[in-house]
């Protein structure tokens, strides 16, 4: 990872007068500890791709074993087998998580910009968007349940996107301030002795300068949304239910199929994690920055 | 002198149109909240004195009943005692762990930025979906974990009354050390490196320059780490309730499955946004201190 964040550390704790050659030996000794460390907390993961693979007689037999003759039927059946409504389900947690990001991208650049450069409201906008990513999201399940029977949002997909745009809004306001806060004010004020309106200046100046926290907003609220199972369980009932949600509901509505439901878990697990992988160090930046996670 | 009155027009005009532009680019913003924050807030406040339940949203108001029935009923001070003990447990071991994490990641070594990205992994990974693997790798019949403590002569019931809160200890941990590592590792990353030269100059060992160097310079850092954690801990909800929905009884019953069981499987409205309402202002007075501390290191913790 090559970021402005997490650079690979030349200095460590240890004070450099004890630092000896000999201790290239010692480096396999890290690297020994990060791998145990980073296998174990990957458990649970790596055990339902295990078991995935494993043809349903195998699961039963032998739980600790890698899988004899492997096989992709479980990811078949969830995906083709009818009765399984897991690709809807999928389709659903895409539509979320995309809306979701979409949403508070649109509200929040703009919003922010207004408070940050325009006096729009002053910093208690911040303070409170801070305030209000440390409230639980339970305080507010029972008032969005009402509100959103009466407003006809109960079990839609844009329900489910108003709400996570709701989670996530703070996230992005923070993260989004303390970017526009580091790029100098010189360079938006020379656009407009150019003659450029705000709007213009907003466009084409500021946002590509903003671009790096943009990029680390959108994966962040991505994730967040993917992941988010209480609003879903209060909001949804059938037609916008998320993966979070159906891999769950596997377990109690067909009970045995372990295989299926390992190879649901997996496939819902894949698009944060992919996301996460590749957009590294933008995420970590944002993570460790307004230091806020859902 | 034209010319003043002409400036003064200008600047008038100016600031007139930077209003107003911060007026449009704000108005989203502004809808938003309106509905989705502010009236939430207000109508979930006044539900709490309100005989509302599931089927009948009858908008009655009650007076205080609904916080009298809520601490006569031994419930929510066992949810509250759960959530808080739990949340000071995990919350010290990932504190620790991150910690020790962070130091063997702070040193440069093969294979580094693999074990970094495979480490964040959890963190990525939905509790819920998470909760549906520990299913997998605890079911007693084909979970690996009890066949692999049977195989050493180990037979322990994982999901009863005894085990389960060590065992819902020790997921959180796995999934949240991660997250404090993290914090942490920022955070040793932005250390002068002067500071630990100078100490190593003057003959400190490692543990001396760790304690009397390190932690003093990392404290903002250690905090914000902290009260992340604490403040997520105490709304845990979904690894939980996907594995034991609160049980057995309510042993594992944190505040959130309470709230959210009293309101949609008790059906009583009324009595889930009282519930919710204390919690609110219990943590509140938290809020300004937390968000001041962070804010002041996350910006630390960036460079």
């Amino acid at each position: 990872m090559s970021t402005t964040t997490v650079r690979p550390s030349t200095a460590s704790i240890r004070p450099r007068a004890t630092r000896k050659p000999a201790a290239s030996g010692r480096k396999w000794l890290f690297t020994a500890l990060a791998g145990v460390v980073a296998l174990i907390v990957n458990v649970p993961l790596l055990n339902a791709a295990l078991v995935s693979f494993k043809p349903d007689g195998e699961i039963a037999k032998n739980p600790l074993a890698p899988p004899a003759s492997p096989t992709l039927d479980h990811y078949a059946n969830v995906l083709y087998a009818s009765g399984y409504d897991f690709p809807r389900f999928f389709l659903n947690s895409a539509l979320i998580a995309i809306g979701t990001v979409l949403v508070v991208l649109v509200i929040a650049i703009p919003a922010t910009y207004a408070i940050v450069r325009l006096g729009f409201g002053g910093r208690w906008i911040i303070s409170s968007a801070s305030g209000l990513r440390l409230l639980p999201a339970i305080f507010f399940v029972v008032p969005f349940f009402i509100l959103f029977s009466t407003l006809g949002l109960q079990d839609t997909i844009q329900g489910l996107i108003a709400a996570n745009a709701f989670l996530n809004l703070p996230l992005a306001i923070i993260l989004l301030s303390s970017a526009l806060g580091d790029i100098p004010q010189e360079i938006e004020e020379a656009a407009a002795v150019d003659g450029a309106s705000i709007y213009r200046t907003l466009g084409s100046i500021v946002l590509p300068l903003l671009a790096p926290t943009v990029v680390a907003v959108a994966v962040l609220v991505f994730i967040f949304s993917w992941n988010d199972y209480l609003f879903a369980l209060v909001l949804s009932t059938s037609n916008a239910t998320p993966v979070t949600l159906g891999a769950a509901n596997f377990i109690t509505s067909t009970g045995i199929r372990w295989g299926d439901i390992s190879a649901a878990s997996v496939l819902s697990t894949l698009p944060p994690l992919l996301f996460a992988v590749f957009a590294q160090r933008y995420l970590v930046s944002g993570l460790s920055s307004g230091a806020v996670k859902g | 002198m034209p010319h003043t009155v002409e400036r003064a027009k200008t600047i008038a005009a100016e600031r007139h149109k930077r209003t107003f532009a911060a007026t449009v680019l704000s108005l989203p913003l502004i809808l938003f909240a309106a509905v989705f924050v502010l009236y939430p807030l207000a109508s979930g406040a006044l539900t709490a004195f309100q005989s509302s339940t599931l089927l009948d949203q009858s908008n009655e108001l009650n007076g205080i009943d609904n916080f009298v029935s809520l601490f006569r009923s031994d419930g929510f001070a066992k949810a509250a005692g759960f959530t808080v003990g739990f949340s000071a447990i995990v919350v010290a071991l990932e504190m620790v762990l991150g910690f020790a994490l962070a130091l063997v990641m702070n040193r440069a070594f093969p294979g580094k930025k693999l074990f970094f990205t495979l480490l964040l992994l959890p963190i990525m990974i939905a509790p819920a979906l998470l909760g549906v693997m520990f299913r997998l790798l605890l079911n007693g019949d084909i979970g690996a974990l009890p066949t692999l403590l049977e195989s050493v002569g180990l037979s322990v019931s994982l999901f009863s009354p005894d085990s389960v809160v060590p065992l819902l200890v020790v997921l959180d941990v796995l999934q949240w050390t991660p997250f404090t590592f993290l914090i942490i590792y920022a955070g040793l990353q932005s250390l002068p490196k002067e500071l630990l030269e100078a100490s190593a100059m003057d003959g400190a060992g490692y543990f001396r320059s760790l304690f009397s160097v390190v932690v003093p310079v990392l404290k903002p850092v250690l905090f914000a780490a902290f009260f992340l954690r604490a403040i997520d801990a105490i709304r845990t909800f979904d690894v939980i309730y996907v594995l034991t929905a609160g049980g057995p009884g309510t042993t594992t019953t944190t505040l959130s499955i309470f709230i959210y069981k009293t309101a949609f499987e008790a059906g009583d409205f009324g009595k889930a946004a009282a519930a919710a309402l204390v919690v609110l202002l219990c943590l509140i007075p938290f809020v300004p201190f937390i968000v001041r501390r962070i804010s002041s290191t996350g910006m630390e913790a960036r460079r």
